[in-house]
């Protein structure tokens, strides 16, 4: 009885160790920017997404709601996406020190589709039966893209986002008013 | 360094009005003003308007000065000052509306004599356009040599938007100029 | 060419024209107690006050717009983190479904 109290505190204070060690760290993509046509680098920790859903929050557009909805559960966001002119501006094993940490306890390949030249994959992270993590690793000849949630999600909310189109300048331009970033 | 004797000049300053002692604040103004005069003319790309913002910011110091503890803290007063002065200017500047760097023409052509001070002035054109935050957190950078943690500190901004800021900057400055003939990223 | 260096060299440090410490320190001087705030009436205590209170408001509201403008960029970039995380999802089950049916 004493020994299984005690291989359960060893479990529960292994656990509670867990989510740092199994955050996605996204690494060994820094060149790839300047070969690209066009890219984007986003990181949100908490403090933005807090700020972001507080914003959203007052807007009145359904879409908004949406989205602060799906932020409230979330503690860091990061995206890395790049499109090339040509195919061959990557490589696969650019890849391996993403996907090797998706390999370890704890992530689950969810979603796995892999051809010649293509992958994507889409990996989760569980705790308490319930998702606390969630990557995508998309590799196309002229795309690559790699994302990382940390938190809680509910990928059925997410996938409705789609097929909005991603924005043609993943930069922010400046409005007819004047306004800018 | 002046500013290490600010805290013997500041019972002085303290005390009565603000006049006291006029040349050590024109000393602490001389160690100070290229950075603040630079930081201006970098954002603006208008030395008169830069001169004159400056000045603002050091009348502000004047005023201010009784209230700073030390030489650490005047320093990071005039960064922060300077900084929020310069991105208030240009949303209110109506007069000469900024267009984005990603609607900036191409710079022209870098000859292949004397590349330097022409390369030099078209990284300070393509600065200028960048929008306003990005545009601080750049000069902060490459002017002040601060590294992201500092400039989040200065600008009381998260750190990871210091880092997005620097990204993006440095990935549309190398777009522009790669497209530029002559100009090798 | 290394774009780093080019830009620490583009935006080196300059002073201003010659003079510029003398003439900040002239209109100092030229500005009596208080004037800046128009409140010579009330004495120079409650100048203090009502600057330093005045300092404090522009302040305070300087900061909330720049917390302002910080929070549209956030919400900015949140947005278009999670539609391309929405279209890489979507693009990955799409495939599965048709490898399925095929």
């Amino acid at each position: 009885m004493r020994r299984n109290l005690l291989i359960a505190l060893i479990a529960v204070g292994t656990a509670a160790q867990l989510p740092a060690q199994l955050q996605l760290r996204i690494t060994g993509l820094d060149g790839l920017a300047s070969k690209a046509k066009q890219s984007s680098n986003i990181t949100l920790d908490s403090n933005l997404i807090q700020m972001a859903g507080g914003f959203l929050g007052a807007s009145k557009d359904k879409d908004g709601n949406d989205i602060k909805g799906i932020l409230a559960g979330l503690k860091a966001i990061t995206v890395r996406s790049f499109q090339f002119d040509q195919p061959g501006q990557y490589k696969m094993e650019d890849l391996e020190p993403i996907r090797a940490q998706l390999r370890s306890p704890g992530w689950s390949k969810i979603i796995s589709s892999q051809s010649k030249d293509e992958i994507s994959e889409i990996y989760t992270r569980l705790e308490q039966g319930k998702i606390a993590g969630f990557a995508i690793i998309s590799a196309q000849p002229k795309e690559l893209a790699i994302i990382a949630i940390e938190g809680s999600i509910d990928l059925n909310d997410l996938s409705k986002l789609g097929g909005l189109g991603i924005p043609q300048n993943a930069i922010p331009k400046q409005d007819k008013k004047g306004k800018k970033e | 360094m002046l500013t290490q004797g600010i805290a013997a000049a500041l019972p002085k300053l303290k005390t009565g009005e603000m006049t006291d002692d006029p040349e050590q604040f024109a000393e602490l103004v001389r160690e100070h003003q290229a950075m603040v005069f630079s930081m201006a003319c970098r954002y603006l790309r208008n030395r008169a308007l830069a001169e004159e913002i400056a000045q603002d910011v050091f009348l502000q110091l004047y005023r201010k000065l009784p209230s700073l503890e030390s030489p650490d803290h005047v320093l990071h007063w005039l960064r922060w000052v300077t900084a929020h002065r310069l991105i208030d200017h240009s949303r209110h500047e109506k007069r000469r509306p900024q267009s984005p760097l990603e609607d900036a023409p191409e710079p022209a052509a870098v000859s292949a004599e004397g590349a330097d001070p022409l390369l030099a002035s078209m990284l300070r054109d393509l600065v200028a356009a960048l929008p306003e935050n990005a545009r601080v957190v750049m000069i902060l950078r490459y002017q002040e040599d601060l590294d992201p943690m500092d400039i989040a500190k200065a600008l009381d901004m998260p750190i990871a938007t210091v880092k997005s800021h620097l990204q993006r900057s440095l990935a549309l400055l190398r777009d522009k100029l790669s497209r530029t003939k002559g100009v090798g990223i | 060419m290394n774009l780093d260096e080019e830009l620490r060299a583009a935006l080196r440090r300059e002073d201003p024209s010659p003079g510029f410490a003398n003439r900040v320190v002239a209109r100092a001087q030229a500005q009596p107690a208080g004037q800046p705030f128009g409140f010579r009436l009330f004495g120079v205590r409650m100048m203090w006050a009502t600057a330093i209170a005045a300092m404090l408001v522009l302040g305070t509201s300087g900061v909330f717009e720049y917390r302002q403008m910080e929070a549209e960029r956030a919400s900015r970039d949140a947005v278009l983190a999670l539609r391309i995380a929405a279209d890489k999802l979507n693009l990955a089950r799409d495939r599965v479904l048709r490898r399925t049916e095929n």
